[in-house]
């Protein structure tokens, strides 16, 4: 089966997806900073009392208002969150996430299961990892300063 | 000068053995691959690239993220990659501390290790060391050593978009 066709066939959930970071309505922005960096993620997943999603805080919308208004890190997230995000159901195709990405210029894609509730996050990242897996191969990854160094990618 | 596989007459060596004979060429099950593994990381895309130099202040470099709608900035001096300056580093390094770093050079809060490929690397290659590395923006430099361009996560999505759904 080619990528092309492999996109259409396979479901999201057979994606390597991450544990979204997830914060409350009433959380500020310092908590939702705070929490994505303890994540190492670059959004935080707002979400209601059913752990459904209902807004996405990232570290671009933080770059772009903060440097305007400092004290946006006291005040609650929800106030900054858009409130129009990508999801996806966790039984979709993996090309819709790619979709999703490009039709909301957006990193991150939330997943949802049958009943709206959040499951996972991916993304480019994940999608780079499901891309990788076709072309396994020894990957040479150079780092200024550093010596290049060989790191195997394991795969189909 | 004579043609290797003929004898002096111009005739054909019936003993020659073409090496290429037992070569298999590699066999793709769709465009998206082949153009992944046959074409260079210029494929992608990787121009026009953003920079600061390292002196520059975070203020300033933040300030040209906003105006420019981008996540990430290279960081540049005489033609060389020196680090690279992301929302990431932002979040985890600068956003609770603004004010009191704003006028701190940006190479105070860069990386200063950042991954990159060559120019003559394939696409696949790429995209494989975005999935290792973790790095999203993957910077591309000359055969020189000199930065020439960058991978960015739009531009992989919208490769991967035009190749996947061509119609």
């Amino acid at each position: 089966m080619g990528l092309i066709e492999q996109l259409g066939a396979d479901k999201v959930r057979s994606m390597n997806l991450r544990e979204p970071v997830v914060v409350p309505r009433d959380a500020t922005v310092r908590d939702a900073i705070l929490a994505m960096r303890e994540g190492d993620l670059g959004c935080a997943i707002v979400v209601d009392d059913a752990h459904k999603p209902v807004g996405m805080f990232t570290e671009g919308q933080l770059r772009e208002e903060l440097p305007f208004s400092p004290d946006m890190v006291n005040r609650p997230v929800a106030r900054y969150m858009a409130d129009r995000f990508p999801w996806v159901n966790e039984d979709d195709a993996v090309e819709v996430v790619l979709d999703a990405m490009r039709v909301n210029n957006t990193r991150f894609v939330c997943v949802v299961d049958a009943d709206g509730k959040l499951v996972g996050l991916t993304g480019q990242k994940g999608l780079m990892e499901y891309i990788a897996e076709t072309f396994p191969r020894q990957v040479m990854v150079q780092r200024v300063g550093g010596t290049p160094y060989p790191e195997d990618r394991e795969g189909a | 000068m004579a043609d290797s596989n003929q004898n002096s007459g111009g005739v054909p060596d019936p003993n020659f053995e073409d090496p290429l004979s037992q070569y298999d060429p590699p066999e793709y099950s769709d465009p998206l691959e082949q153009s992944l593994v046959e074409e260079k990381v210029g494929v992608l895309q990787t121009q026009p690239y953003e920079s600061v130099p390292p002196d520059a202040t975070i203020r300033e470099a933040v300030e040209k993220l906003i105006r420019i709608h981008h996540a990430c900035l290279l960081v540049e001096e005489d033609g060389k990659l020196v680090g690279m300056f992301t929302d990431r580093d932002f979040l985890n390094r600068v956003a609770l501390e603004y004010e009191e770093l704003a006028d701190q050079p940006v190479s105070s809060v860069m990386v200063k290790d950042p991954v990159y490929v060559y120019e003559t690397e394939d696409a696949a290659a790429t995209l494989s060391v975005m999935a290792v590395s973790g790095f999203r923006h993957v910077p591309v430099l000359n055969l020189e050593d000199k930065l020439v361009g960058i991978v960015t996560p739009r531009r992989v999505t919208q490769f991967l978009h035009e190749h996947a759904s061509p119609e």
